[in-house]
């Protein structure tokens, strides 16, 4: 009995071991980047969007001689959405994997409990996805940047479409965590600054993040006397939504409906011609909005690829990785301070435009796009969108003492 | 008072769902002692198999409810013999160990073999309108839930009260050795216990299907919803699992148009009351459960 729980622990030393010899590298090793990214349960289809528009970018890289000479490879960790295992996961890349980099986060709640602790990993990070205004605001730090919208920029172009409608009295209908509530806080913050006679009704609803079931919120809303609602539900609980919805006549109501994710390719893709015409829908992100080289050939390759259009997600994963081309290249090295330095206030051209880092809270500047749900795209079969808006990222971004972040 | 109405059938509609798939998870821990973790997986690979008949394959919807179940359950039927067999002599907790694992192999294939994408089924002709009825316009697809519901319930009664079949089952729970001394073929029993109890899972996941978008988390989240049922009326009870879904059921559909501020709360309240005061569940049978 003893001898074999001895002969266990030498095995599991041994194995410990090797695996800190794992930690020297040399420099015609690969340049390594973790991805961590919800790859597994109901969101995953994000995490899988994020590593197409990745796989396509470090593709394409590697097939143009690299990053300083090196290839590129990607190590992929699942969050599972939760904050405590992406930092696990975000440490074991660094400490174990030798990530040179990391790219990642698809959840708010995982991005405020994953970035402070980027300092002490000593790694950038280049959020594409996850939209908490606080990790470009309170919670920022010299190795956190974002590539992708957050709520406070998509909010502001939300609250300009809402101000020019004659919706008076809003509401909202969100997930009950970060993001619905701030998505929700900041669109009533802007919009009573730009039209100050709106009413913020005190009846706000925020179901549980996949409830499945929101007909109870539904009816609610059609029994006040709202006449406009902020919907920040998203991904498979949108597509309950809107069916849900369809069912009760929602959409019948004279009522000016915001999606603030609306137009995400993957939910109109599901929904197909079950999503209505004429509601105000939103993405980070519409392949179609933007006229420029990076963009054509991104939206080729990426059809090509995949056989469908891009989604938002990964546009800013593609784009995430092109960022650390530069910064490194930049930098001459791919050592974590010195990329992290060179990103700060580094303008490059993406698929949406030009895209800087600004270097006050190290939030890209990308322009939230807006429309109406139009006729049916017959080819991709998902709605187009009419009346396209794309908002100036500059505009509709915080002040850096609105943001309450100080580098 | 148009409220109250669409309050209630909102309620019953998600109740009974939950009552078909929580009523399985009881029927195989009554008489197999074992807490069926990947129960949700199930009800996922009964919609997903939906989804693929009919949308895939171009069959009616009557005609997935009918083999997207069966299907299921015979590979219930190989979990039990590849797998189970091994446990059920075993402490409960082992039976939830390995019904993990099941759940988390079930999740990753249906990724693999489906994809990660949001899935939509459709209702089918008869059923894809919508009806005013207590004052308020109700989809006819949720009245066939309701209803699906309510067949399954008196069809599961039944089948316990009446049948020599639903007898040798509750004998088996009773006594497994006592019930083998009486010449019943208990592995027999526990086989068919157990498809019956993942059959159950996959009709539940087929008349989701169309009401629910299809993505490889929704086992998580129904599973997670069984057990709140399961622990408000009792573990392994037949009719704790109708009262504890109704129960569920009205606190969504009520909770969320009347207390929205604290709907993520009151499942969670519901079954700390519970537990405070019952702490077998409403119906659950004292401390040997």
């Amino acid at each position: 009995m003893k001898t074999t729980s001895m002969k266990k622990l030498l095995v599991a030393m041994t194995a410990a071991a090797t695996l800190g010899t794992a930690g020297t590298s040399y420099a015609e090793d690969p340049i390594r980047i973790g991805g961590i990214y919800i790859l597994s349960g109901s969101a995953s289809t994000y995490g899988e969007f994020a590593q197409k528009g990745i796989d396509l970018a470090v593709s394409e890289i590697n097939a143009s001689g690299g990053i300083l000479g090196r290839q590129v490879e990607m190590i992929y960790e699942d969050s599972q959405g939760k904050a405590s295992v992406a930092i696990q996961a975000a440490r074991k890349l660094v400490y174990s994997e030798n990530a040179d980099a990391l790219v990642g986060l698809d959840s708010s709640g995982v991005a405020q409990g994953m970035v402070p602790t980027m300092p002490e990993l000593q790694k950038p990070l280049i959020i594409t996805h996850a939209a908490t205004p606080d990790v470009t605001g309170k919670l920022c730090n010299p190795f956190t940047y974002r590539i992708s919208v957050n709520v406070a920029q998509n909010m502001k172009a939300a609250a300009l479409v809402a101000a020019e409608t004659d919706a008076t009295n809003w509401t909202t209908i969100g997930p009950d965590y970060a993001f619905g509530h701030q998505s929700w806080e900041f669109f009533g913050n802007y919009l009573k600054e730009i039209k100050p006679d709106v009413n913020l009704m005190s009846e706000t609803n925020f179901p549980r993040f996949g409830a499945e079931d929101f007909t109870p919120f539904i009816d609610r809303v059609m029994n006040s006397d709202a006449e406009g609602v902020l919907i920040s539900v998203w991904g498979g609980d949108l597509v309950n939504f809107i069916r849900q919805a369809n069912t009760r006549g929602f959409f019948d109501k004279d009522m000016e409906v915001m999606f603030t994710v609306g137009a995400a390719t993957e939910v109109l893709s599901a929904l197909g011609e079950e999503m209505p015409e004429g509601v105000h829908l939103s993405t980070r992100y519409w392949y179609d909005a933007y006229d420029n080289e990076v963009n054509d050939r991104f939206v080729k390759a990426y059809v090509d690829a995949y056989g469908t259009a891009p989604s938002y997600n990964a546009e800013g994963a593609y784009a995430a990785i092109y960022a650390y081309k530069q910064a490194m290249e930049a930098a001459g090295t791919t050592e974590g301070s010195a990329v992290a330095a060179a990103l700060s206030g580094m303008s490059m051209d993406a698929p949406n435009g030009k895209v800087t880092f600004r270097a006050g809270d190290h939030q890209a500047m990308v322009s939230p796009n807006w429309g109406v749900s139009g006729p049916m795209d017959s080819e991709l079969g998902i709605r187009s969108l009419t009346n396209l808006q794309i908002f100036d990222g500059e505009k509709v971004a915080r002040t850096i003492e609105e943001t309450g972040c100080k580098l | 008072m148009s409220g109250i109405g669409a309050a209630l059938l909102n309620s019953l509609d998600i109740g009974l769902l939950l009552f078909i798939i929580a009523v399985g998870l009881n029927i195989v821990f009554g008489v197999l002692n074992i807490i069926n973790f990947a129960h949700g997986a199930l009800y996922m690979l009964g919609a997903y198999l939906a989804f693929t008949l009919i949308n895939l394959v171009g069959m009616p919807f009557w005609a997935a409810l009918l083999l997207a179940p069966i299907g299921v359950a015979i590979l219930a039927v190989i979990i039990d013999r590849v797998l189970l067999k091994f446990i059920y002599s075993r402490d409960v907790a082992d039976s939830l160990l390995l019904t993990f694992a099941i759940l988390l192999i079930i999740n990753e294939s249906v990724r693999v073999i489906w994809g990660s994408g949001i899935q939509v089924v459709q209702p089918p002709q008869l059923l894809s309108g919508s009806v005013e009825l207590l004052g308020s316009s109700v989809s006819t697809y949720s009245l066939f839930v309701i209803v699906v519901g309510l067949l399954l319930l008196a069809g599961l009664w039944y089948l316990f009260n009446r049948t020599r079949v639903g007898r040798i089952m509750r004998a088996a729970a009773l006594d497994r050795d006592m019930a083998e001394a009486l010449c019943i073929n208990t592995r027999m029993v526990v086989t068919g216990v157990f498809a019956f109890g993942a059959w159950l899972a996959a009709v539940g996941g087929v008349v989701a299907a169309p009401m629910r978008a299809l993505d490889p988390g929704m086992g998580d989240k129904i599973i997670i919803e069984s057990f709140i049922v399961v622990v408000i009326g009792g573990l392994g009870s037949f009719p704790g699992a109708l009262l504890g879904a109704i129960i569920l059921g009205l606190i969504h559909g009520f909770g969320g148009r009347y207390l929205p501020e604290v709907n993520l709360l009151l499942p969670f309240l519901g079954m700390a009351l519970v537990l405070l005061f019952k702490p077998n569940g409403i119906m659950g049978k004292g401390a040997t459960a």
